[in-house]
């Protein structure tokens, strides 16, 4: 560790930091474009200029590691007109176009300029334009306005040291130099999307995301991806109960600052309710609205009678869910509980110390049900488990795996008594006898499992729509009707859930909420799982 | 006795390079090249040089087979050779003419010359003769400043030039 | 003095390694190859040699800073890619006496320890690549090159590597990025080439006339070397290329230090047509311009800085009373922009803004804050604003010009006519209705 001293507050990093995370360390923002902490340094926006002691000229930040003893000063008059004189040659060529810009409200041009900028130009000529390269699509999700490029190469290190697909390059020199894909082709790889997060300026957006919602109106929520088992650390952005984006949040261990396009893109998928209040067949044909009294009389009456019934959990369900669902159906009623897992396509991220971390499977908490003592089955078995009949079936969460949602898991279970909880209709809701409607992932909150073995915290961003519930919720009205005493104080929350799970299960012992807010996800305690 | 002693460049038309192989000299070559260097991404510059003395210009094609073979992101090698100026990435004329616009070539009266050849060629900068004989190109300086106005056909110095001697120097390229 | 580095100039075959050894050729590197490489690399820094390609750093304190205990292979690259406008000397060389410069690379490259050389040489010297190729094979047969030269066990091997149009290039780093395979951009320094250069290895770069003086200085000795011109810090043969507006244009080898005077009026023969000399630039376009009064000075490298100059490359552009300043500033602006690589911001956008700016002054659209706009170019990227030197490059002649001859500009902005104003069109209103939907 060495001790600086920047704007004369002292702060101990580690050696070989550089100014610009010293600085943060210190809580002092240094302006910087061209720098990243994902990727490599190249020095070349020039906007983090400081001045060190004893140094003849100014330093770049980002390029300068620290020396035991060195003083920085970060906004003395010499750095001010530096960075002044940086931000009017950046905006030389930029245009002014921030009222119609996608970017405008997280723009660093935009926040720098308001911070360090002139507040007038000596520019009075034509500003550089590349026809034709103005709003031009370069991949399946990514825009490209060139014009409004400011030449820091994030993207095009991004594609080199991060997705190692090298699909961006600069062309051309000097100032009329540009960003491109190769001979036309898409900038079509499984991250990239990240481009446009990188990107400071609007000079590469996500055209999914464009025009969608002005970014200052935006809540975000932070949350984690549940596309697969990595559990890429998210901010789910909201406005109005709509929800209109995924964006990767820095987690050095598990995701670094990037997510895969296939997550991001998941967010729509939140805004597609279609059950929205508790459903029950009374006679033949559709099953009709009920109110949750009526429902919820239906699952303690029908479905959990006589040896429980037949559960079909899921690893799309928070830790505090599946550890209701073991409490109550498992441990308490005695009932078969499985949890299918499919292993979904492979995906992959780099996390902060450049390594690639695999998907083990398509779910965010196979992991956690797997630490639970849950019974963890693949789609056969799952087939065979509703072929088998006996007893009412149970299914926590209609989307559980790919398999529950084909015509043919209906027809595995018509017959027989079904009952489930979703958030979205499939055929075999469609005949089962009562349905309750299940919250969103941003409408619940909860932990998850990784499986990197790595417990993380999503939040609740939106109250549930409709009549929805979270399902620890569902859980917690069933258990009371159903006279199980679950030992949990009185109002419960996902919080006391989580208290009681790690009381409970050892893979979870030690764990609170208030390290969720230091650590990047806390890892589980392996060895005991594995004995216990 | 004429000025000329330059020999016209090969131009293969667009069509045939879309798609790229080397033959065996040309392999025989690159071994020797990849000899000189550590790694094999040095061998960039001196490949797409023996690329475009035998197709006059690089094409995507050409990047593409030339990124395969030194084992890289054909957009780098996009980014190399639009880089440099002296990479044609359109099919040029047979004689590439480069002016020299630079200050001590100007002081000298390149700007007559230039107007000279344009009017005689009825072709701008960066433009090529319908006949795809010549192609006009200015240039910064060609560090013959010595000997200024020069202008650098193909891979040729021609120095102390003039309208006239110009003249003599079209008339002997075929 | 009698020509040294051009020696041979005008000589038949002077090109041949026959002639070489004629005239004494290679006995440096027999000399150099019997003593300890330390003490190469100090009979040249006792020479006081400096860099002749543009910063004038000593060359045996540049060798110096190689590591001397590492195990990874060093390399020695020569500079070759002469691209600042005004010179021409590298070349001059290279057409005389190509094998002098192989023997320098030789020496150099034993004096670091480098068993492999590179000579980056720009793309347009097509003709000079394949002769300093010829000297290389011919060097090669006579055992000056290769394994075990000289049966002395030092193995070394030069390789040519050419450019493709590039002036940045001739900045080290991104001459070594280029050598590499990569796109011309400078790197951000430290760490400096002669600890981490090409392939990531210890490399010196010098220019071309540096390593021609080798030879001479271990032949000679670094007392004779120190003795021509002015002293120790500024001493040997110079070329001096002088072009523009001169009789006899051309490349001249004086002592370090003869006045501009002698070089322009005596050697190059004077101002072209009688005509009165208005200014010059004294080593390369990057340095500042100086006025025709200060023709006096030495052109060494101290009497030039204290000018407030630089000494650069030696290559003198001459000006004539009849040159358009403003025109001239456009010319060099445009070069700089051409050739800025595009990577930081400063160089990038400076370069093209200040050519804007120029043309619209001469296009007769002149406005009274341009001056300031230059002035504010000028100062702000340059001075390590940048990551190489080429901010400094364009704005050293931006500050010059507007210092010596800001008149002229001021003259431009005076008869300037106001830019035709911007008005935009009144869109056509659909006539088959009245306004407001009446």
């Amino acid at each position: 560790m060495v001790t600086v001293t920047i704007d004369g507050r002292e702060v101990q990093v580690a050696e070989g930091t550089n100014l610009v995370e010293a600085a943060r360390k210190a809580g002092i923002d240094i302006p910087t474009y061209c720098y990243h902490p994902g990727l490599s340094v190249v020095g070349q926006c020039r906007i983090c200029f400081v001045e060190v002691e004893g140094a003849p000229r100014l330093v770049t930040a980002c390029s300068t590691p620290v020396n035991d003893g060195m003083v920085v000063h970060t906004a003395s008059d010499r750095v001010r007109e530096a960075r002044a004189a940086v931000m009017e040659f950046l905006l030389e060529n930029h245009p002014l176009d921030c009222p119609v810009c996608d970017q405008a409200g997280e723009c660093m041009l935009q926040d720098y300029s308001f911070e360090h900028g002139l507040d007038t130009t000596h520019m009075v000529d034509e500003r550089r334009r590349y026809p034709g390269m103005e709003r031009r699509l370069i991949g399946p999700h990514v825009v490209q306005n060139q014009n409004r490029c400011i030449h820091c190469t994030r993207c095009i290190r991004f594609t080199r040291e991060i997705s190692e697909t090298s699909d961006l390059a600069m062309m051309k020199r000097g100032n009329h130099a540009y960003i491109d894909t190769f001979d036309g082709e898409p900038l079509d790889n499984p991250w990239s999307a990240c481009v446009a997060d990188v990107c400071p300026v609007g000079a590469l957006t996500v055209k999914e995301f464009r025009f969608r919602a002005r970014v200052w109106h935006l809540e975000e929520t932070p949350s984690v991806c549940y596309g697969c088992s990595i559990g890429c650390a998210i901010e789910v952005g909201h406005h109005k109960g709509v929800v209109h984006r995924f964006r990767p949040r820095h987690n050095p261990e598990i995701n670094g600052w990037w997510m895969c396009d296939h997550g991001r893109f998941l967010a729509e998928e939140l805004n597609g309710r279609d059950v929205d209040r508790p459903l029950l067949r009374t006679g033949a044909g559709e099953a009709a609205a009920t109110s949750w009294d009526a429902a919820l009389q239906w699952f303690v009456e029908k479905a959990c009678r006589d040896g429980g019934p037949r559960v079909v959990a899921s690893a799309n369900l928070t830790n505090e869910a599946l550890f209701l669902v073991k409490r109550i159906f498992q441990d308490e009623l005695g009932a078969r509980v499985v949890v299918p897992v499919d292993p979904g396509e492979p995906r992959k991220i780099k996390n902060a110390h450049g390594q690639w971390v695999e998907s083990a499977d398509a779910h965010p908490n196979a992991s956690g049900a797997r630490l639970m003592g849950l019974h963890l089955v693949d789609g056969r078995e799952l087939e065979a488990f509703l072929g088998e009949g006996g007893g009412p079936v149970l299914v926590v969460d209609a989307g559980a795996h790919p398999w529950l949602g084909t015509e043919e898991a209906a027809r595995t279970v018509s017959g027989q008594t079904v009952g489930a909880i979703a958030m979205v209709h499939t055929p075999l809701t469609r005949q089962a006898a009562a349905v309750l409607p299940s919250a969103s992932w941003i409408e619940t909150e909860g932990t998850v499992t990784s499986s990197t073995g790595r417990v993380q915290l999503i939040r609740r961003g939106l109250w549930p729509g409709g009549e929805s519930r979270p399902v620890w919720e569902i859980l917690t009205l069933l258990a009371r009707r159903l006279e199980v005493d679950l030992g949990l104080p009185t109002p419960v929350t996902p919080r006391r859930i989580f208290e009681e799970l790690t009381a409970r299960v050892p893979g979870f012992a030690g764990m609170t909420y208030r390290r969720f807010t230091t650590e990047p996800g806390i890892p589980v305690i392996e060895e005991v799982a594995d004995v216990g | 006795m004429t000025l000329a002693r330059t020999r016209p460049l090969t131009v293969a038309p667009p069509d045939t390079l879309a798609d790229v192989s080397f033959d065996e000299a040309m392999e025989a070559r690159i071994e020797e090249i990849l000899a000189k260097y550590p790694t094999r991404q040095a061998a960039l510059l001196p490949l797409l040089w023996l690329c475009q003395d035998r197709w006059g210009w690089i094409s995507p094609g050409v990047m593409r087979a030339v990124a395969a073979r030194l084992d890289l992101a054909p957009a780098h090698v996009a980014g190399v050779v639009t880089f440099y100026t002296m990479y044609q990435t359109t099919p040029p004329g047979k004689y590439l003419l480069q002016v020299c616009t630079t200050l001590s070539c100007q002081l000298c009266g390149t700007s007559g010359l230039a107007e000279h050849l344009r009017e005689k060629l009825g072709i701008g900068f960066g433009e090529t003769t319908p006949d795809g004989r010549f192609t006009l190109l200015d240039v910064q300086c060609l560090g013959a400043c010595g000997e200024a106005p020069v202008i650098q056909v193909n891979n040729d110095y021609y120095t102390g030039m003039t309208p006239e001697k110009l003249d003599e120097l079209l008339d002997g390229l075929q | 003095m009698k020509p040294i580095l051009l020696r041979a100039r005008g000589e038949e075959n002077s090109r041949s390694i026959n002639t070489y050894l004629r005239l004494g050729g290679y006995a440096a590197l027999k000399r150099a190859l019997i003593m300890d490489p330390a003490d190469v690399r100090e009979e040249v820094k006792n020479s006081g040699l400096r860099g002749r390609g543009g910063a004038g750093f000593p060359a045996g304190v540049k060798w110096g800073f190689v590591p001397q205990s590492t195990t990874r292979p060093r390399y020695l690259i020569c500079n070759a890619d002469e691209s600042e406008p005004g010179t021409f000397k590298d070349r001059e060389i290279i057409h005389t006496e190509p094998h002098m410069l192989l023997e320098g690379i030789i020496i150099a490259s034993y004096a670091i320890g480098a068993n492999t050389a590179y000579i980056y040489i720009r793309g347009e010297f097509w003709t000079e690549a394949e002769i300093l190729e010829r000297a290389i094979a011919e060097a090669c047969r006579k055992k000056y090159l290769g394994k075990d030269i000289l049966r002395t066990g030092f193995d070394i091997d030069i390789h040519v590597h050419r450019g493709a149009g590039a002036y940045i290039c001739g900045e080290e780093t991104a001459l070594i990025e280029s050598i590499e395979g990569k796109r011309g951009q400078p790197r951000l320094k430290p760490p400096f080439p002669a600890v981490v250069g090409l392939f990531g290895c210890p490399t010196v770069v010098n220019n071309v006339e540096t390593l021609a003086c080798v030879p001479h200085i271990i032949e000679h000795g670094a007392e004779w070397f120190a003795g021509i011109g002015r002293d120790v810090r500024n001493s040997g043969p110079k070329l001096y290329g002088v072009s523009g507006h001169v009789e006899k244009p051309g490349v001249y080898e004086l002592p370090m230090g003869t006045t501009f005077r002698e070089i322009i009026y005596e050697h190059a023969g004077g101002i072209r047509g009688g005509k009165k000399l208005k200014a010059f630039i004294p080593g390369g376009s990057s340095c500042p311009v100086l006025p025709a009064d200060r023709v006096d000075i030495p052109a060494d490298f101290d009497s030039v800085a204290e000018a407030g100059s630089m000494l650069g490359s030696g290559g003198i552009i001459v000006m004539d009373e009849t040159v358009d300043m403003v025109w001239a500033l456009e010319n060099l602006l445009t070069f700089y922009a051409h050739e800025s690589c595009g990577q930081c911001t400063p160089c990038r956008e400076g370069s093209d803004w200040a050519l804007d700016i120029v043309r619209r002054i001469r296009a007769g659209h002149g406005q009274p804050r341009d001056l300031e706009a230059l002035e504010r170019i000028s100062r702000h990227a340059s001075q390590g604003m940048t990551i190489c030197p080429l901010g400094d490059a364009f704005c050293g002649p931006i500050a010059s010009f507007l210092k010596h001859f800001r008149h002229e500009f001021e003259d431009y902005i005076a008869r300037a006519e106001p830019l035709p104003p911007k008005k935009l069109p009144v869109l056509p209103v659909r006539s088959d209705r009245g306004p407001f939907g009446i």
